[in-house]
């Protein structure tokens, strides 16, 4: 028994020296080089001129099945991040971190941005999972935490640090709903949803209930879980009780193949995709059959603005692709950091805080928005279909 | 409408029906089960998709690369991961189940890796041929894989008893060491098996391709939990039982989501392995001896 | 003093770790007596949602949801242990991989009574509520120091920790014991243990049983450390990781998989750059330990040794 007790004694004491150890932050990537680890850099006021520097923490999934989104993500970060400090009113040290799509890396990573590194503000995490999991933490800890792809329900209410400026699936999916309505003289219309993703779930929840207030029968509702390639059962159930028109929300790899299968099959009905249909990769692998997606957004690439083309030209000769959805809330979402930092004046957490609930009126790449008193974005979403194989504005 | 929901069932029964045949010869001769067998077949159809679309070769090409790539791999699973297993004393038969099952993780990773986490379109002209009958739509696809489906099990069924090599990989099955004293080259045996196996993998992949349109990295751990359903359902180790119990999963699956909640669709699958295994272990057409070792 | 030393990142990271070696420990028990189970992840999910439904909806306290979760899962684990039992190695581990899956399948669908994909969040969080109580006491963390943070932080380390070490203690003293031994020789030769009079359907299905308790135990402590769950946090690649912990550390003594949940849950946390390879390091890990050390890495040869090493130098 004595021996027994001495080797608990001991890993109690090895697990206490573990927990007590102070380590060098090691791995973290770090944008504009600076201080990593433990060292806040001096809070500089705007007013006499100089930069206010601030440690902006990213959880972003660098790892992974959702990498896609995180690399999109990140480089909408730096570059908004480089065009920043040129500016020179705001300097960001962007530390950004893994979590490879787990809500415990999620979890983690952001502890240790709050705690380890010391920043004054997260932009991330990618997914709504993981957001779910780091927002309450980031809220106790008073840290502003921004989401720029977390699009479920629920999330800025989580509590009054968390914002998000990406236009959540209640306000996008009316939207295109009603515009499709009327353009094609809806009735009927069949839903087919992911019912084991987060994502496409809660888009599922927001259509089923759009689609009930305006009186729209509801043919049928299918389910397909992840990893299925073979839709056709449920998409012959779907032809089979003729719909006017098709609510899709799945994310965009199976979204492509679903409408691809279906016009294979014979279905002509147009499709009503949830905010997972908005890439560029949806007419890749689709093709065709992509044609007549509508979809409703906050960022069009093609938009006869000068900001956005110049956002899209500088991304593409950066990255060597177009930029996406992702991309484009990124980018803004920092300049919308970097002008709540300036009027902030210094790198505290409540001051930025603050500053970010009183963003009114700010125009970015995506358009006109304010975050409401939850720390949601207000703006209006514009509703595009695919026409002669790209995104163009739905008339 | 029903006969449609039938034709996807048979379709959808044929590909897991030739995915479950890799399964079994595995587990026949080897008494192992494989476990990587799903990875397998995902790299078949990735090799199909590079093959039509990167490169723009026709679907034959895919099928031979397809075949030839998964042969390999079949190659280093036996040598690396097998092999080293099969002479050790003391080995608790878990451990190749286990090692198998490391196998799939590393190879899912490293699709992963190369091919990204997306889905990638595969398309192939004829796949939008198709023919009207009354008013049913048959497309060709769906006749070439039932076809190709046949043809592998009558083929292999006919190697199996016919064939010298055949009988040999059969002798092998009952005993691996009274086929060695009887002069078989058991390890020759085994690799064969082993690559048949994949390489029936590897054809399942570019047909779901084919059927599908598309491919993704997930599909693996996804087909390969359905084979592993559909050998419980008709025996281990037994071809006509892999056909069988495919083509039953496959109308199952198609049926509930008619019927029922597409949302348990997958759950066909696995509800199936417990009460089989409860009721039956050995499965609709195996021994009952074979369950209880 | 004490402020500067508590980062609630690394006692988060250990928070972790000390929820997987439980959860290694459940899979060990099982392993023990020659059981492979691939559905331990069916078994953390019920524990874990059990929790999360009796904390939020029911307004239970935290400790009656946890034991809750635990017995629960330890009831199911009962109701799967004792059908199975004539099934042998490969297809015990089919049946449970079946199960877990099932398992999953329910969470998603059930979604009156799980949310489904969308998943429980703030369910109650063990070391807010803990911190909270204390407050209603006049205890503030500022009275020792630390900030609100640090103070919940390491309260659920501690809790943890406490937790973890009861639980090792409870084993090492059962493979000790009567059970341990037959444990031992059912997983040796189970034909030969039941012939010397051994109780094999007894102690499978309490092996068996206990193993899915703590499993799910893991799980509710899991749901109160993370306050967020969804049907994908029980998946197949759980039960895998799970499975690993026991299969690299060592799944024939106890230390075994504590050393493996501790390294396999570190390791990423300060080697974030090999991050990207976690999986296909697993992998290979799997594959290469079945070929030159099945046992694991800690085996009983190494304790022995170890305890032999002890004696020559005299201590007690």
């Amino acid at each position: 028994m004595r021996k027994f007790s001495k080797g608990l004694i001991s890993l109690v004491a090895v697990t206490s020296l573990l927990g007590v150890t102070a380590c060098g932050g090691g791995g973290t990537s770090s944008e504009a080089g600076s201080t990593a680890g433990g060292e806040k850099p001096a809070a500089e006021s705007a007013a006499s001129g100089e930069a206010v520097s601030v440690n902006v923490g990213v959880v972003s999934i660098l790892t992974g099945s959702g990498a896609g989104y995180g690399e999109a993500i990140t480089n909408g970060l730096k570059l908004a991040n480089k065009e920043i400090t040129e500016q020179g009113k705001v300097k960001m040290n962007l530390l950004i971190e893994d979590s490879a799509g787990k809500q415990e890396q999620a979890l983690s990573s952001a502890q240790k941005l709050m705690n380890s590194d010391n920043v004054s503000v997260i932009i991330g995490p990618t997914l709504s999972t993981e957001m779910n999991v780091v927002g309450p933490e980031a809220d106790m800890n008073g840290v502003p935490i921004i989401g720029t792809s977390t699009t479920a329900q629920g999330i800025p209410q989580i509590g009054d640090y968390v914002f998000r400026n990406s236009i959540p699936e209640s306000m996008a999916i009316p939207a295109s709903i009603d515009a499709a309505v009327k353009a094609y003289d809806v009735k009927k219309v069949a839903i087919i949803y992911g019912n084991d993703d987060v994502f496409t779930k809660s888009g599922f929840d927001t259509m089923k209930a759009v689609a009930e207030e305006k009186g729209l029968e509801i043919t049928t509702i299918e389910e397909f879980q992840k990893g299925q390639a073979d839709y056709n059962a449920q998409l012959t159930k779907i032809k089979g009780t003729n719909p006017d028109l098709i609510l899709a929300s799945a994310l965009y790899n199976e979204g492509a193949v679903i409408m691809s299968q279906a016009r294979k099959m014979g279905i002509t009905a147009p499709f009503v995709g949830g905010n997972g249909f908005n890439s560029p990769e949806v007419i890749k692998i689709a093709g065709d059959a992509a044609e007549g997606l509508i979809v409703a957004t906050p960022w069009f690439g093609d938009k006869p603005d000068e900001k956005v083309q110049a956002f899209v030209e500088k991304y593409t000769a950066e990255y060597g692709k177009a930029p996406d959805q992702f991309a484009a809330q990124a980018y803004d979402a920092l300049y919308v950091l970097a002008d709540a930092i300036e009027r902030a004046g210094s790198d505290d957490r409540d001051a930025i805080r603050d500053a970010l609930a009183e963003t009114k009126g700010f125009n970015g790449i995506l358009g006109e928005m304010s975050f409401d008193e939850e720390g949601d974005i207000v703006m209006d979403p514009t509703v595009l279909t695919i026409k002669d194989g790209k995104f163009q504005l739905f008339q | 409408m029903i006969l449609e929901q039938l034709i996807n069932g048979i379709t959808l029964g044929s590909i897991y029906a030739i995915v479950a045949l890799g399964y079994t010869l595995v587990f026949g001769v080897l008494d192992i089960l494989n476990m990587a067998h799903g990875e397998i077949f995902m790299f078949g159809a990735f090799m199909g998709v590079l093959v039509t679309n990167t490169l723009k070769m026709p679907l034959i090409v895919a099928f031979l690369v397809a075949i030839g790539v998964t042969a390999i791999l079949g190659f280093l699973l036996e040598t690396l991961a097998l092999r080293p297993l099969r002479g050790k004393k003391g080995v608790s038969h878990l451990a190749p189940l286990i090692s198998t099952i490391g196998v799939s993780i590393f190879l899912e990773n490293l699709a992963h890796h190369f091919f990204g986490a997306g889905n990638h379109p595969f398309r192939t002209s004829f796949s939008e041929m198709s023919f009207q009958i009354g008013s049913i739509t048959i497309y060709a696809v769906q006749l070439v894989i039932f076809v190709i489906a046949v043809l592998l099990i009558v083929g292999l069924s006919f190697w199996l008893s016919k064939t010298k090599a055949g009988k040999a990989l059969r002798a092998c099955a009952e005993s691996l060491e009274a086929a060695s004293i009887l002069g078989v080259n058991t390890k020759k045996m085994i690799t064969t098996t082993v690559i048949i196996a994949s390489v029936m993998g590897g054809i399942a992949g570019v047909l779901v391709g084919m059927a599908f349109n598309s491919v993704s990295p997930q599909m693996g751990l996804s087909m390969g939990l359905k084979g592993l359903a559909i050998i419980i359902l008709g025996g281990m180790g037994n071809v006509k039982g892999a056909m069988a119990g495919g083509l039953i999963l496959g109308l199952a699956e198609t049926l509930v989501v008619v019927f029922g909640e597409s949302g348990y669709r997958d759950a066909i699958a696995f509800a199936l392995i417990i009460i089989i295994l409860l009721v039956r272990p050995q499965g609709l057409f195996g021994k009952a001896s074979e369950a209880r070792r | 003093m004490l402020a500067e030393l508590i980062n609630p990142y690394y006692l988060q990271v250990l928070s972790f770790i000390l929820i997987n070696i439980i959860l290694g420990v459940s899979i060990y028990i099982t392993l023990s007596t020659g059981q492979l189970s691939l559905g331990h992840a069916g078994f953390m999910g019920i524990g874990a949602y059990t929790s999360a439904i009796l904390t939020l909806d029911y307004h239970m306290p935290l400790v009656v949801g946890i034991v809750a979760g635990a017995v629960l899962a330890g009831i199911v684990g009962l109701c799967i242990g004792i059908p199975t039992l004539r099934l042998q190695g490969v297809y015990l581990a089919i049946a449970t991989l079946g199960f877990g899956e099932v398992i999953r399948v329910l969470f998603v669908n059930l979604e009156g009574l799980t949310k489904g994909a969308v998943g429980i969040s703030s369910i109650p969080h063990m070391g807010r509520e803990l911190v909270k109580g204390l407050q209603d006491f006049g205890f503030k963390a500022s009275m020792i120091g630390l900030k609100n943070n640090q103070l919940i932080s390491l309260s659920v380390f501690l809790i943890l920790l406490i937790i973890t070490l009861l639980i090792i203690a409870f084993f090492i003293r059962q493979s000790n014991s009567r059970v341990g031994r037959a444990f031992a020789a059912i997983k040796m030769d189970e034909r030969a243990a039941e012939a010397m009079g051994v109780n094999i359907t007894y102690y499978k299905v309490l092996a068996f049983a206990q193993g899915a308790m703590v499993a799910g135990f893991a799980g509710a402590l899991f749901a109160h450390v993370t306050a967020y769950i969804s049907p994908a946090d029980f998946s197949y690649h759980r039960a895998v990781e799970i499975l690993i912990f026991a299969i690299f550390g060592g799944s024939e003594v106890i230390w075994g998989p504590i050393f493996g949940a501790t390294f396999l849950t570190a390791m990423p946390e300060i080697l974030r750059e090999v991050n990207e390879y976690r999986y296909m390091i697993y992998g290979v890990l799997l594959v290469v330990m079945m070929a030159f050390r099945p046992q694991g890495l800690i085996d009983t040869q190494m304790i022995y040794k170890m305890k032999q090493r002890r004696k020559k130098k005299g201590v007690s």
